[in-house]
């Protein structure tokens, strides 16, 4: 589980030593799809958690949502609305759910863990 | 979760990780293009090397005071004092001047209109604009009637009426009196400068007259320097 996770700081320290800057016209639609690719993230962990999850879904969630983000941005340049605040506050929403469920799924699990410790010494005890 | 599917995952992780850094990056520290050209830049040493010429001259200038200052004896120590009391003095426009320079008119203009035509007055916008021009000509003090025109010198508009170091300026017409190094040169920059149009457009008409010895009134009060405080920050500059 812990290798997707290197990957990620992998990912970071790439980044940072490559020295790569996004145009300034360009940094409305990127900041978009970042904080599309971080809802998607979370949203991978969630149904990983859950034991839902599909590689298929994952993926193609992945780079749909952040094309959708970014394109979404440019409309809303092109007509003169804020269309980004759609898709910042869509996202938003959802990042906040995701989190929200993984915390109950952890805490869960670790009740049911310590129930189980629980049960196992009281057999140990009983004969 | 089997090996590929884990592949996949590490993948999209390490793109969004990426992701993630590179805006990082942009906000942090964006972009800054230097656009200028070969002689932009020669300007700019130029004008840098001007800049640290007159601050080594000041330097120098400090540092003999500084000798001074630390001279033997207490009456001179004093006397040092007292002269760089003086120049400050001077500096700060506290003290009469005088010395070469050129005397502008500020007269108003008639024209022959049938229209009827009221009695000019001199704007500050226009009076701020001069004195603009007149600096950047070369002008080392300036009075505007028996106004000395110092660093501090507030040039507004009261009820309509133009006040210039808190006192109102006199009807047309004014005179106002600048020192330079080089009157003659100076004259002829303000002879084709842009003032003079638009003195023009307001009715007014400039005049220029050269003199060989001008008297440039002190400023009469206390600099208002309440609201200025010492810098204490240490000022760290390029070795």
């Amino acid at each position: 589980m812990w290798f997707p996770f290197l990957f990620l700081l992998v990912g970071i320290v790439l980044g940072l030593l490559t020295d790569i800057r996004v145009p300034d016209e360009y940094t409305n639609y990127f900041s978009i799809a970042v904080l599309a690719a971080l809802d998607t993230l979370l949203g991978g962990l969630r149904a990983h958690l859950e034991e839902q999850f599909d590689q298929k879904v994952f993926v193609s969630g992945f780079f749909f949502n952040v094309g959708l983000a970014a394109f979404l941005a440019f409309l809303g340049v092109q007509l003169g609305i804020d269309l980004y605040l759609a898709a910042v506050f869509a996202f938003g929403v959802r990042l906040f759910q995701n989190i929200a469920l993984i915390r109950r799924f952890l805490i869960e699990k670790d009740r049911i863990k310590k129930h189980n410790e629980k049960n196992d010494e009281n057999k140990r005890i009983l004969p | 979760m089997n090996g590929k599917n884990k592949l996949t995952l590490s993948f999209i992780f390490a793109l969004v990780g990426f992701m993630i850094a590179i805006q990082f990056q942009t906000t942090q520290n964006p972009e800054e293009r230097d656009t200028r050209d070969l002689w932009e830049v020669r300007t700019e040493i130029q004008e840098q090397q001007k800049i640290q010429q007159e601050l080594y001259s000041e330097l120098e200038d400090l540092d003999v005071m500084l000798n001074q200052y630390e001279g033997k004896s207490e009456t001179e120590q004093i006397d040092a004092l007292k002269k760089s009391i003086q120049m400050l003095e001077k500096e700060a426009g506290l003290t009469e001047v005088s010395g070469k320079g050129i005397a502008i008119h500020v007269k108003p203009m008639f024209q022959e209109m049938n229209m009827p035509q009221t009695y000019p007055t001199l704007a500050p916008g226009l009076l701020q604009r001069l004195i603009n021009e007149l600096n950047n000509y070369g002008a080392k003090e300036i009075a505007i009637g028996n106004e000395r025109i110092t660093n501090l010198t507030p040039i507004r508009d009261v009820n309509g009426y133009t006040y210039v170091n808190n006192h109102p300026l006199p009807s047309l017409p004014v005179q106002i009196k600048v020192l330079t190094d080089n009157p003659q040169k100076l004259q002829e920059y303000m002879k084709v400068s842009q003032s003079r149009d638009e003195f023009a457009i307001e009715n007014l008409e400039l005049s220029f007259e050269l003199r060989e010895q001008l008297t440039l009134p002190a400023y009469e009060e206390v600099p208002p320097l309440n609201d200025i405080k010492i810098d204490e920050n240490v000022e760290t500059g390029e070795s």
